[in-house]
């Protein structure tokens, strides 16, 4: 291959070297000289991830070939670091919490450089159009915004003051992230960035068809080419692969199911390579009636997407899939007597509600690496939500004893749950054990991201609601219809889930729901922030304010007057108590903070012939984790010689800043200084004991039990050997920074590092040994739903919630500006509240995403929109003017200080919220999502509203 | 993707001889911004790249005595709204300019690129319709100047003949005294294609208006003029002549990113909020 030569400079540092002429500047960084910060998220320049200062001007490294930089002087994140200390950006970040994931960050703190080399005090609209070319999917990019904007305050390099550091006790204060230093300086290292000895690339072969026979697949030529080493189809790999339901195939068998799914795989030495040998593969298909909706899907007559449905196995006695029809689960919730409150209701109101699959677009692309070993083992490094999981799938599947796999996460570029459970991992281990055992890896492109790897679920809810004169909700008759895609995944769960949930955090004494998860030949869906939630509550929001509007009642007083209380019941029969916490409250909250004024719904017109009218919405929300009733979670804590702390522990913190939380409450446990704390971004089967998911909001309540208890097991063995030295009982020693002492000889005080590996006499005798802290926690109390009512106690922990949003519409267009949104959760404890922020702020904004402008657009079953071209999400310019997060603290008795998850609960109601607002700002009512500026106007318009 | 060549020329006259060399094999790269990611898809195939950013005065941007102003093709978005003369002159392209991707993309996607890649929606394409922009043509026999209109006869099609590519876009004398403005409809406030996109320019001293649409066709569309303009006329009537204008005149289609209605509508609205920009007192200036 033809080479030529180029010299450039990278941080300083003159290179040379010979490239081919189609190498991009992204390649070269990343390939041949090792630029760790600089990221692939797109490789069509639209999200950011690979940005790199070139002769002072911030552009896309995938966008420009490496020719093309000769002579070039290039910067990345790498460089901002002088004399092994951070730059002030570097740490302005680290100070406003601009970083979760980290995926984004280095590409972020590039762009922001760029900016504040040609202007040392941007305004805010300087910096909010230099870094809208970034995307970021867990901030919600005002901290980021905050970090440049503190930068810019401070003037002049050196002038930044630095936040102080954080006194005990830690929780609930700000704790920076325990992870922040690896991610500003861009050395975190992600599957993504990983390169094994030996590695080979996978690349795959998706189906054009939603629905189709394969006929034909021929491999041979693309089996010779040069570099290939192996090409599976799924006539090798007679497996069934799933989290609730077997049945998935690793690569298409037979049958394709969507259009995107996996038919043929290679590996082969390069990239390049076994993409070309993908192209070469034939593939003949007959096509087949795809199921494209799921109502559609429930007709008699409807094609099955799994006629096999009976034969595959499930986890039983907690999903019901109907045989011989498109339901992979049927969810049911009987409570009172629905006809009777129907009968008594002075009205009767019925509406339907659709919302659309989305994506979830974690920056980093789902990604695995899979080593084959000699005798029959497995090692598995995968951008996942947790090793435990996909290593219990994983031996399931090919029917492996457990020790034979080790599976590791590093850190993880964004999950929100679309790496739970187990995806490319079971491709690569195949691909590994065919080519010998070599490590295979494979990156999901953007494009596959969409269309191969899953999404949301669409849902159609169908809502009939019997009132009171007084507006009191007397019976409730529910239908969601799930569009799970072509595989159950998550989705059985999702239908379960949002089944329990599915009345909102009302009051309702008679109900009927079900709840129903339906085979189509789309996409998978999966778990997706909230859960079935945001779905669920924009139909449940949106009809208490229809009904509110049509009964002439306040719809903060209509919510109110049937929101959750003590004494109550849930649909599920579950005892509403003070422990659950004050719905209530959280929305008053957040009315009186966007200043909802009672019994008006107000559209105020923002200038005649603007087009412009302003008005406010508000909506409410609850979730509890939604998992088995057995979850599990364990921690252990070594000490070190100085009496530093590692705590190990299997959760994955992909980005929420669980880990900070953790190190928090083990260094306010064993009374130690945060910062020597070390929770280690990579968990591993191997070392790190076992815990279930990281889903569901669940892994700061029993992550955070599960590190108590082995602090404290850990403290207590400091004691014990304590107590033999000073001589005194265990009881009366105090601890305090690092030390121990007899409580009433304050002056003789021993220091950790005296205890932690054993305390030596002066003889030289010595007595303890170690220490090591062991913790566990397993939610308690919790029962299977019973199949033909639903009663049962499915939730560890409700959280509730509630949002105020205040929106202008541009009625010529269809555009909705967010001014201003409030959000409060009943928490029970903050544990770090810049974190807790921090969520909300970057959830609102992904709720955001789903509400104005994320769907996916489908051509018989096609996906026209897999690329960031085409499916947009919002930037650092879609942002609300004003966000603003409140927290109640009601603690929960099984929480850790009382601590509830808030993970995924500042997504759900976010669309409810604005879709009443804009019903208050239009007078029309919608009930479709997305709210993207087509709709609306058309909409409008067509109801004879045109400005 | 093939193996490629790569070469930089050092003038036009040797790029065309490149170019004529190896035809339909052969690719301009300036930016790259659209290039890159053509050819990494299979979009489209190319055997050799053949950079143009030597040549002299591509990159430069330069008022000629008689006024006329010359952008080089791989004159840079950024380069082109930062660059103050072009935006009190232009106001319309520098708006277009700056409309176009994220500035990352803007740092590299060249003017050049963004007309001959013939995208229907291409920003600078409706302010420099309007503007009366001609392009430069250099092939093996030599140059020829073509007006912007005449460029772009499909999507993804030019009127450059085999060996022939753009060295610069002219902006004549006489629009400099006019207003103008642009316009875009997006899904996002942040970077995305244009859904539509419009620009118009008035002169005052002949009462004349133009506009061009984007994203409503095969090509961008420049509509016909409208005269008999003061300045200080009720915007109203004339952006409703236009708007009937554009209606009679566009073929928008239904596509991923938007229906033909909406594009439709969205049209008509960008003519009346530039005309009003440009006609209503209120909003010039």
């Amino acid at each position: 291959m033809k080479t030529y030569p180029i010299n450039l400079t990278l941080n300083g540092e003159p290179v040379a070297l010979e490239v081919p002429a189609q190498r991009t500047l992204l390649e070269l960084l990343k390939g041949d000289l090792h630029a760790n910060s600089v990221k692939l998220g797109c490789g069509i320049g639209e999200c950011g991830a690979c940005t790199i200062i070139m002769n002072g001007e911030p552009v896309n490294s995938c966008l420009v070939f490496a020719i093309d930089a000769d002579g070039a002087t290039i910067e990345t994140a790498e460089g901002e670091i002088e004399d092994g200390l951070l730059s002030d950006l570097q740490q302005a970040f680290i100070d406003h919490g601009a970083i979760q994931c980290g995926f984004c960050t280095p590409g972020m703190i590039t762009s922001a450089r760029a900016l504040l080399r040609k202007r040392a005090q941007p305004t805010r609209e300087e910096i909010v159009e230099a870094l809208a070319g970034n995307y970021c999917r867990c901030t919600g990019y005002e901290p980021i915004i905050a970090a440049v904007e503190a930068i810019a305050q401070a003037g002049a390099p050196g002038k930044y003051q630095p936040k102080p550091a954080e006194a005990p006790p830690y929780v609930g204060g700000s704790t920076p992230r325990v992870d922040g230093v690896e991610k500003v300086a861009g050395t975190a290292t992600y599957v993504h960035d990983l390169v094994l000895p030996g590695m080979l690339h996978a690349r795959i072969k998706t189906s054009p068809c939603a629905a189709a026979r394969i006929v034909r697949i021929e491999t041979e030529k693309a089996a010779a080419m040069p570099g290939v080493r192996a090409v599976l189809t799924g006539a090798d790999l007679p497996y069934k692969l799933g989290l609730y339901m077997q049945d998935k195939d690793i690569l298409a068998r037979d049958v394709v199911r969507y259009q995107g799914e996996p038919v043929a795989a290679v590996a082969a030495n390069t990239l390049e390579q076994a993409r070309a040998a993908c192209d070469a593969i034939e593939i003949e298909y007959d096509a087949l009636e795809p199921v494209l909706n799921a109502r559609d899907a429930l007709h008699a007559d409807s094609p099955r997407v799994h006629p096999e449905l009976g034969q595959y196995s499930w986890m039983e006695g907690v999903f019901f899939p109907q045989p011989d029809t498109n339901v992979a689960h049927h969810q049911k919730v009987r409570k009172g007597d629905v006809a009777a409150g129907f009968d008594a209701a002075a009205q009767t109101f019925e509406f339907n509600f659709t919302s659309q699959p989305v994506q979830h677009v974690p920056m980093e692309t789902h990604t695995a690496i899979a080593e084959a070993k000699p005798g029959g083992g497995v090692e598995i490094t995968t951008s996942a939500q947790s090793p435990f999981t996909v290593r219990h799938l994983f031996c399931h599947t090919f029917d492996l004893p457990t020790h034979k796999a080790r599976v590791r996460v590093p850190h993880v570029g964004g999950g929100f749950g679309g790496k739970a459970g187990i995806h490319l991992e079971p491709l690569v281990y195949c691909l590994s054990k065919a080519v010998g055992g070599r490590p295979v890896k494979i990156v999901a492109t953007r494009e596959e991201e969409f269309n191969t790897l899953p999404s949301r679920q669409g849902l159609d809810a169908r809502i009939k609601t019997g009132v009171a004169e007084d507006g009191t909700i007397l019976a409730l008759e529910i239908q969601y219809l799930w569009d799970a895609g072509a595989y159950a995944d998550y989705g059985v769960n999702i239908g379960r889930a949002a089944a329990y949930s599915g009345a909102g955090p009302y009051v309702v004494p008679n109900c009927k729901l079900d709840s129903k998860v339906i085979y189509t030949n789309k996409v998978f869906g999966t778990a997706y922030r909230g859960f079935g939630h945001l779905e669920v509550h924009w139909a449940i929001e949106r009809n208490m304010d229809l009904i509110a509007g049509r009964m002439g009642i306040d719809p903060y007083e209509f919510r109110r007057k049937n929101l959750l209380r003590i004494g109550e019941t849930t649909i599920t029969g579950e005892s509403f108590t003070e422990g659950h916490g004050h719905p209530e409250e959280c929305l008053r909250l957040v009315a009186d903070a966007i200043g909802w004024t009672p019994q008006t719904r107000p559209a105020e017109i923002v200038r005649p012939g603007s087009g412009r009218v302003r008005a406010k919405g508000i909506a409410v929300l609850h979730k509890a984790p939604a998992m088995p009733t057995f979850t599990s979670c364990s921690a252990v804590i070594n000490l070190a010689a100085d009496g530093a702390a590692t705590v190990l522990i299997s959760g994955v913190d992909y980005g929420q800043g669980t880990y900070t939380s953790l190190a928090q409450i083990a260094a306010d446990e064993l009374k130690i200084p945060v910062e020597t704390v070390r929770v280690p971004f990579e968990s591993d089967t191997d070392f790190t004991p076992y815990d279930w998911q990281t889903v569901a909001s669940r892994f700061a309540v029993m992550g955070g039990n599960a590190v108590i208890m082995a602090a404290r097991d850990a403290l207590e063995q400091i004691k014990e050997i304590a107590a033999r030295v000073l001589e005194v009982p265990p009881e009366d020693l105090v601890c305090e920074d690092r030390q121990v002492w007899a409580k009433d000889r304050p002056d003789e005080p021993l220091h950790y590092r005296q205890l932690v590996l054993g305390y030596t006499y002066p003889n030289g005798n010595a007595i303890g040994g170690p220490v090591i802290g062991r913790g566990r926690y397993i939610a308690k109390g919790l029962t299977n739903l019973d199949p033909q009512t639903g009663q049962g106690l499915p939730a560890l922990n409700w959280t509730y919630g509630a949002h105020g949003v205040e929106i202008e519409v541009d009625t010529d267009t269809g555009e909705i500006l967010v001014l201003q949104i409030a959000s409060a959760f009943d928490v029970g404890k903050v544990l770090n509240e810049q974190q807790c922020r921090s969520q909300v702020i970057g959830g609102v904004v992904q709720g955001l995403g789903s509400t104005l402008c994320e769907k996916f657009v489908f051509e018989n079953g096609r996906l026209l929109n897999n690329s960031f071209v085409d499916y947009k999400i919002p930037t650092a310019k879609d942002v609300p003017l004003s966000m603003r997060a409140f927290f109640i603290e009601t603690p929960h008795p099984q929480g850790p200080y009382g601590a509830r998850g808030v993970g995924e609960h500042p997504m759900i109601s976010v669309p409810s919220a604005v879709g009443n607002a804009l019903a208050n700002a239009t007078g029309h009512e919608f009930f479709e999502l997305p709210l993207d500026p087509e709709r609306v106007y058309l909409t409008l318009k067509h109801a004879g509203k045109e400005g | 993707m093939n193996e490629l060549r790569y070469e930089k020329p050092a003038s036009a006259k040797e790029a065309c001889a490149l170019l004529a060399k190896a035809p339909g094999r052969a690719r301009i790269l300036a930016g790259g911004t659209d290039l890159v990611v053509d050819l990494a898809s299979g979009r489209s195939t190319a055997e050799e790249l053949i950079d143009i950013k030597n040549i002299p005065g591509v990159r430069e941007i330069r008022w000629l005595p008689d006024g006329d102003l010359v952008i080089g093709a791989a004159v840079v978005m950024r380069q082109l709204y930062e660059d103050e003369r072009v935006a009190d002159t232009y106001p319309a392209l520098a708006q277009g300019a700056e409309a176009v991707g994220s500035l990352q993309i803007r740092c590299r996607a060249t003017v050049g690129g963004n007309l001959c890649n013939a995208s229907p929606c291409a920003d600078t394409a409706p302010p420099l319709l309007v503007l009366g922009a001609h392009v430069q043509v250099v092939g093996v026999d030599g140059s020829r100047e073509i007006p912007l209109a005449e460029l772009f006869l499909d999507v993804k099609k030019t009127a450059l003949k085999p060996g022939e590519f753009v060295t610069a876009i002219v902006l004549p004398e006489t629009s400099r005294s006019w207003r103008s403005a642009f316009d875009k409809i997006k899904r996002v406030r942040g970077h995305d294609l244009a859904l539509v996109n419009a620009a118009a320019a008035f002169d005052p001293a002949e009462g004349r208006l133009r506009a061009a649409i984007g994203s409503c066709g095969a090509t961008p569309l420049l509509l016909p003029e409208v005269s008999g303009i003061n300045p200080g006329d009720d915007p109203a009537p004339i952006s409703r002549r236009l708007a009937e204008s554009v209606t009679a005149h566009i073929c928008p289609i239904d596509d991923v990113r938007a229906t033909a209605e909406y594009r439709q509508d969205m049209a008509s609205l960008l003519c009346r909020r530039i005309v009003t920009r440009l006609l209503d007192p209120k909003e010039v200036g």
